[in-house]
């Protein structure tokens, strides 16, 4: 029993990218743990539950926090195997030298030495049991933390100065404390002392290094020199501050949760700040606004409270406590305006070209080697349009519309605007032509064609957004198979899974009655010869691929195991078939006949693994009362058309089936019999399929 | 603050500080980095501080001299320290407040932004500077030049000038920026930049959009690429080679900016700019290997030499 201590270490670095800093924090963690786990250095006393390992991150700092460390580390038994006991005892049963050797290399007296025979050892040796007195943490660990450090992964590594050390940036302290005590390990050259640096501001103000006398004064010894080294509480901070600073300008903050989280972690000590910009860029869309904001100068918008229009702020974090002389507020609000102004240059700058006059330009922009341009994408995508809109719209003037939106789509991709933010594309495109009097259908389906961009992303608002959106990823997975591209393991750079997500993901929503088999087939044809494979090899693959987005697909709906898999087995070519099979089964997924049904119907499929049963059945051969019962229920199912009541007849079989496997032997001697009991089993395998195939249900 | 009292400021700062100061390289190119001061500086073992103003040709970044914030040739400041000292971010950070900018009043952070130059088989990590949210520098810890690796590692540090002119003086308009007095036996005559350069930036702008003359263009890459290998194969001269790289570049540009040059075409134009400059950075370094000058710490630059082609 030793005491415990908490260990503390600080990786003190020049600016490390945000985008490492949660990862790095999780690697030492779990690279530590496995440590302790390994050399036996133990949390608290038996029995006491195991405080969490606290992590710190800031842009200049990593840290790790250990409560309840053991002092010492737990003692360790080692079984030592010696020579054979032929060679360590003599006849007489006396030790011999080397037996005397052995036990005194160990430190035992030789009464300890045992003998037994190890796995794989021939014969009986000497063997003894070695009690090994753990040794200080503290010593442990100032031996293996240089170690843990440089293994650390490091994504994008540098070095630094003469050094051939690599790490994510400089590293100019650390701080290393077991309990009160400085581990003093030395990495490239830095020894750990007990003392780290604040702020710079702080520094350049106090240049004594800020002392942290025992680990668990760490966050109130850096508060106190300008940093809030925890990442989740600087983030309250700062959405707290966003949500006054809006509410205080009459509106609310566009919510951004990726920017929130940036913001808290790119300051050590969080401060929003509301700046201003010109009324007169609010002409910008909204989407423009938001973006440049964004992307150019990490900045939230505010919005009206009812989220229409936006307000001319913005809301920025500076990394210091305050803006004494305004310039935070006055630099921000500067480079934003140097922005806008760039950014109505190409608003103003694309308008003066109607967004048709791109499609030429269309053909310099490569969409892949083999399949072409943005052109012939284009031409591709409005043949598609075409003959999809042909079977979900009668309106001749609405399908012409759905084409102009398809050459239209993906002119704003030579625009200046897409140039400069890349994300807008298709929001420009649709912006654009609103501003030109285009016909809403159309600038919206530009505008939405592609959504959606993930599985949080919603599909497009409009019908003819959603056949835009449906044909361009479609055109984009097809062709993309029909030239070897196909996603594999791991393996998808060109996110074809997400766009065939989307395109399932629109016809399960809009509950189009089109069929993937149809849909590829359209688009290979509109790929025509630029196809590199053979066209029934990509039919293939396509149909595995979507039915694989499909299974996803059901899964993303929240359908149970048992539900996707039988029904899925029974077919997927019709996605509302599909849907309606899964709900009416989910209705019933917690009756206990179904379980009795899955069984009965595993045994049918054994039945019929080896045997060419057909239709062709006789009733009248029928000899026993359990199958003469079975048939006429069979018989009432087989009239049943909607899919509940069809699963709730089926339900009924749950109980004559039994009664039919239990009393009736299907393969018997009489030849006609058997063929008939077989025809019966074919047809309710089939009846069962018309819904989910139930050997799978489990 | 004058355009040229920050250059001298800056040229004093780095100048006390052990550095260099250099003069810009008479030949078009797009940053401070291709200056054989750096190019060829960052490369090998010997220590090399320098510290100059580079005038940045970027055609496509042209606006015929009427939008306010962006232009054809911008100044850079460029200071390369090599190896990397320790104090590094501290000593920029003062190199600010040699500006005269106050920083217990303002916002300053470094954000990632690591610098990649693919003509140049060059690249290195670091940040952007961020003052109160504008970029006023680029800090790169060069971990490539030429395709060879850096050993030791320079430290690059890229003052954009009128900016921060713009900034430190609230303008809104580049062109507004006073870049100096003249003073005469009539009296003081302030000069702005716009006097000195909105024309230019017109005609540079209509020249890389608008006039060009593609075919020559086309064929002067093809002459500057064949002059720089006849140089360096024929002769072993990297210096002259490398000139004719950065000419290659520049052709690059223009084309560029003049929409002549398709995304698949590009990346082996680039590559072909790449390919030279790597070879005089090889063979550059095979020279000195040869010279094997004594370093400024008494030892042989040969003995630390370690970078190798990758």
């Amino acid at each position: 029993m030793s005491a415990t201590k908490t260990f503390l270490l600080e990786l003190h670095c020049e600016e490390i990218p945000a985008r490492f800093l949660g990862s790095l924090a999780q690697d030492f963690q779990s690279a530590f743990q496995n440590w302790c786990h390994q050399h036996h250095v133990g949390y608290l006393q038996e029995g006491e539950v195991q405080p969490e390992p606290e992590c710190f991150y800031s842009p200049r700092k990593l840290a790790w926090r250990y409560r309840g460390l053991m002092a010492i580390q737990s003692d360790q038994t080692e079984t030592q195997v010696g020579p054979p006991q032929r060679m360590c005892v003599d006849e007489s049963g006396k030790p011999t030298i080397q037996g005397e050797k052995f036990a005194e290399k160990w430190g035992v007296p030789f009464s300890a030495v045992r003998f037994e025979q190890p796995a794989g050892k021939k014969e009986p040796c000497a063997v003894v049991t070695v009690t090994k007195a753990g040794r200080p943490t503290v010593e442990l660990l100032q031996e293996a933390l240089p170690g843990l450090i440089k293994g650390l992964h490091v994504p994008k590594a540098m070095r630094w100065g003469h050094s051939e050390f690599e790490f994510v940036r400089p590293i100019r302290n650390i701080l290393c404390l077991f309990g009160e005590q400085v581990v003093p390990i030395t990495v490239d050259g830095v020894t750990a002392t007990n003392t780290t640096w604040g702020h710079r501001l702080h520094h350049r103000q106090h240049p004594e290094a800020v002392k942290v006398a025992t680990p668990e004064a760490y966050e109130a010894a850096l508060e106190t020199a300008g940093v809030v080294v925890s990442v989740d509480v600087r983030r309250a901070r700062i959405a707290q501050q966003l949500d006054h600073l809006a509410a205080e300008a009459g509106g609310r903050v566009v919510a951004d949760a990726e920017l929130l989280d940036t913001l808290a972690e790119i300051v050590e000590f969080p401060k929003i700040v509301r700046g201003d910009f010109p009324a007169a860029f609010l002409e910008l869309p909204k989407e423009v606004l938001v973006t440049s904001l964004r992307e150019h100068q990490k900045s939230f918008c505010i919005e009206k409270p009812d989220g229409t229009d936006l307000l001319p702020f913005f809301l920025t974090a500076a990394n210091r406590m305050d803006d004494p002389a305004g310039f935070v507020k006055a630099g921000n609000e500067w480079v934003l305006k140097a922005r806008l102004y760039d950014a109505r240059f190409f608003f103003a700058e694309d308008r003066k070209l109607p967004l048709a006059g791109r499609t030429e330009k269309l053909k310099a922009l490569t969409f892949q080697r083999e399949l072409g341009s943005y052109f012939d994408k284009t031409e591709r995508v409005a043949q598609l349009v075409e003959t999809l809109a042909g079977r979900l719209s009668q309106d001749a003037a609405h399908r012409a519309r759905a084409v102009q939106a398809a050459r239209l789509a993906k002119c704003d991709l030579r625009t200046l605007m897409v140039g400069e933010f890349p994300e807008l594309q298709g929001i420009m495109g649709g912006e654009y032509l609103k501003r030109e009097g285009a016909h809403e259908e159309v600038w919206k389906a530009v505008k939405e064609h592609y959504q959606p961009a993930g599985a949080d992303d919603a599909i497009p608002g409009t019908p003819m957004g959603c056949l835009l959106s449906l044909c361009d990823k479609l055109d984009t997975v097809a062709g993309c198979f029909s030239v070897g591209l196909i996603p594999s393991g791991s393996k998808d750079p060109l996110a074809l899974r997400r766009a065939g997500q989307g395109i399932v993901r629109i016809l399960w929503e809009r509950g189009w009655a089109l069929t993937p088999a149809d849909l590829a087939a359209a688009a290979l044809g509109a790929v025509g010869a630029k196809a590199t494979k053979p066209a029934a090899e990509t039919t293939e693959a396509l149909l595995a691929f979507f039915k694989d987005r499909v299974g996803y697909q059901l899964e993303l709906a929240g359908y149970a195991g048992s539900v996707r898999r039988s029904a899925l087995a029974a077919g997927w070519a019709d996605l509302a078939d599909l849907r309606a099979r899964c709900e009416a089964l989910s209705a019933f997924a917690e009756d206990a006949r179904f379980a009795s049904l899955a069984q009965s119907a595993k045994r049918i499929g054994n039945i019929l693994k080896d045997e060419t049963a057909d239709g062709g059945f006789d009733e009248g051969l029928l000899a026993q009362a359990e199958e003469k019962v079975l048939a006429q229920q069979l018989a009432k199912v087989e009239a049943v058309a909607d899919q509940k009541a069809l699963l709730a007849a089926l339900a009924d079989l749950a109980a004559p089936l039994e009664a039919f496997f239990n009393a009736v032997m299907v393969k018997c001697e009489d030849a006609a019999l058997r063929a008939a009991r077989l025809s019966l089993l074919h047809r309710l395998r089939q009846a069962f399929l018309r819904v989910a195939d139930f050997s799978l249900w489990q | 603050m004058h355009i040229q009292e920050l250059i001298l400021r800056l040229q004093r700062f780095w100048a006390d500080r052990g550095c260099l100061v250099g003069q810009p390289y008479d030949l078009e190119k797009g940053a401070g980095t291709m200056n054989p001061l750096t190019f060829f500086g960052a490369l090998g073992a010997k220590p090399w501080n320098v510290a100059y103003v580079e005038p940045s040709r970027r055609p496509a970044d042209g606006r015929y001299g009427e939008n306010p914030f962006r232009v054809y040739k911008h100044l850079q400041f460029q200071v390369i320290l090599k190896p990397s000292p320790a104090k590094v971010q501290d000593m920029y950070i003062e190199s600010l407040e040699a500006l005269g900018i106050d920083l217990s009043k303002h916002d300053l952070r470094f954000e990632e932004d690591n610098w990649e130059s693919p003509s140049l088989g060059a690249w290195g990590v670091g940040w952007q500077v961020v003052l109160d949210g504008m970029e006023i520098s680029q800090f790169t810890y060069f971990q490539q030049v030429g395709g060879l690796d850096c050993r030791p590692v320079s430290a690059e540090l890229t003052y954009g000038i009128e900016r921060i002119c713009m900034f430190l003086g609230g303008y809104d308009n580049m062109f507004d920026l006073v870049y100096g007095e003249v003073k005469t036996d009539d009296g003081i005559f302030p000069v702005t930049y716009g006097q000195m350069r909105q024309r230019e930036e017109f005609e540079l702008s209509a020249y890389s959009f608008d006039h060009a003359d593609l075919d020559l263009h086309r064929t002067l890459f093809e002459a500057f690429e064949k002059e720089g290998w006849r140089l360096l194969k024929d002769h072993g001269h990297f210096l002259s080679a490398y000139e004719q790289a950065l000419k290659m570049s520049h052709t690059f540009n223009v084309l560029d900016a003049r929409g002549a040059v398709s995304t698949t075409e590009r990346p082996g134009i680039i590559k072909r700019v790449r390919d030279m400059a790597c070879a005089c950075a090889k063979a550059y370094l095979e020279h000195e290997e040869g010279s094997s000058t004594a370093c400024a710490d008494g030892t042989d630059s040969k003995s630390k030499l370690q970078g190798g082609a990758k």
